[in-house]
């Protein structure tokens, strides 16, 4: 099975309904943006599906599409990637613990936003186990 | 009626297999081609598949247009519905905290089974359990 899983995609400018709710699709499914060009997805089972449907609502929206199983045949292009999606990852993480810091933060709202962030973390970054111990350690109690 | 869908089936096709098997077709004949796969089997009806009658559509999961495609108001369908929309699609607003647990729990009854006709049969199992269990949430005894 290939590694990855680009997508490639092209929405009329008008209207633009359509153009945001790819978007932030996008964003939900934790894709990264590579170079401007094509978004990106480690492939999985779920990753598969997930984008062969968008490219489906895509297409139902009137734009043009196309998906790509794909490898990278050089190595440091693979580490670059990684980082890439670490970093997305890392910047999300860092806004749960700089919230947690403060006074009185709003735990349930924390840790949901922690749980929809670990379903896009797809290559687990040391700040995510720090938001976690984090938000485990405000939960009280006795231990 | 024989119904066609892909292959590897998970949280969405096996509540469709359930749905279909329960309320719509109980002879239902399931065909599993590999995803992508083209032309579709003749004779046979499509889901899940992209561009089909029953399939995702504005943003809803397979299971919810077969609801609506067959009218069938049950309110505890309606609620599986629910939860498997948010277990399958990406959604912004989350409601139903079961729906990842759910998405888990089928990834993990299609892993151990030997095939998707495996899958299916203990498919069953889950939905029933979790159609009696949502009734008697609709239904509390008073």
């Amino acid at each position: 099975m290939a590694d990855w899983l680009l997508l490639h995609y092209k929405l009329p400018s008008e209207p633009s309904a359509p153009r945001v709710y790819v978007w932030r699709k996008l964003k939900r499914l934790g894709a990264v943006l590579f170079q401007d060009a094509v978004w990106v997805l480690p492939q999985n089972p779920r990753t598969l599906e997930q984008f062969q449907w968008l490219a489906a609502e895509i297409r139902e929206m009137g734009g043009e599409t196309a998906l790509w199983q794909a490898q990278l045949t050089l190595k440091d292009s693979r580490e670059e990637l990684v980082r890439e999606f670490q970093a997305q990852s890392d910047l999300a993480y860092a806004e749960i613990l700089e919230q947690l810091d403060r006074p009185d933060p709003d735990l349930e709202g924390l840790s949901r936003q922690y749980q929809q962030l670990s379903q896009k973390d797809y290559f687990p970054s040391r700040m995510g186990q720090r938001a976690r111990e984090a938000l485990l350690s405000k939960r009280g109690g006795l231990s | 009626m024989k119904w066609v869908t892909w292959e590897y089936i998970v949280v969405d096709r096996m509540a469709s297999t359930w749905l279909i098997r329960r309320f719509i077709d109980p002879q239902a004949e399931f065909i599993f081609i590999p995803a992508g796969q083209k032309p579709l089997p003749e004779g046979a009806e499509p889901f899940d598949i992209p561009g089909v009658k029953y399939s995702h559509h504005r943003g809803h999961c397979t299971f919810h247009s077969l609801l609506k495609e067959y009218k069938l108001k049950d309110p505890v369908l309606s609620r599986i519905a629910a939860i498997v929309d948010e277990a399958d699609v990406v959604q912004k607003v989350a409601v139903e905290p079961a729906a990842p647990g759910l998405d888990l729990i089928c990834r993990a009854l299609r892993r151990t089974s030997s095939d998707d006709y495996e899958a299916v049969r203990r498919a069953q199992v889950l939905y029933d359990a979790l159609y009696a269990e949502l009734s008697a949430d609709e239904n509390p005894v008073p």
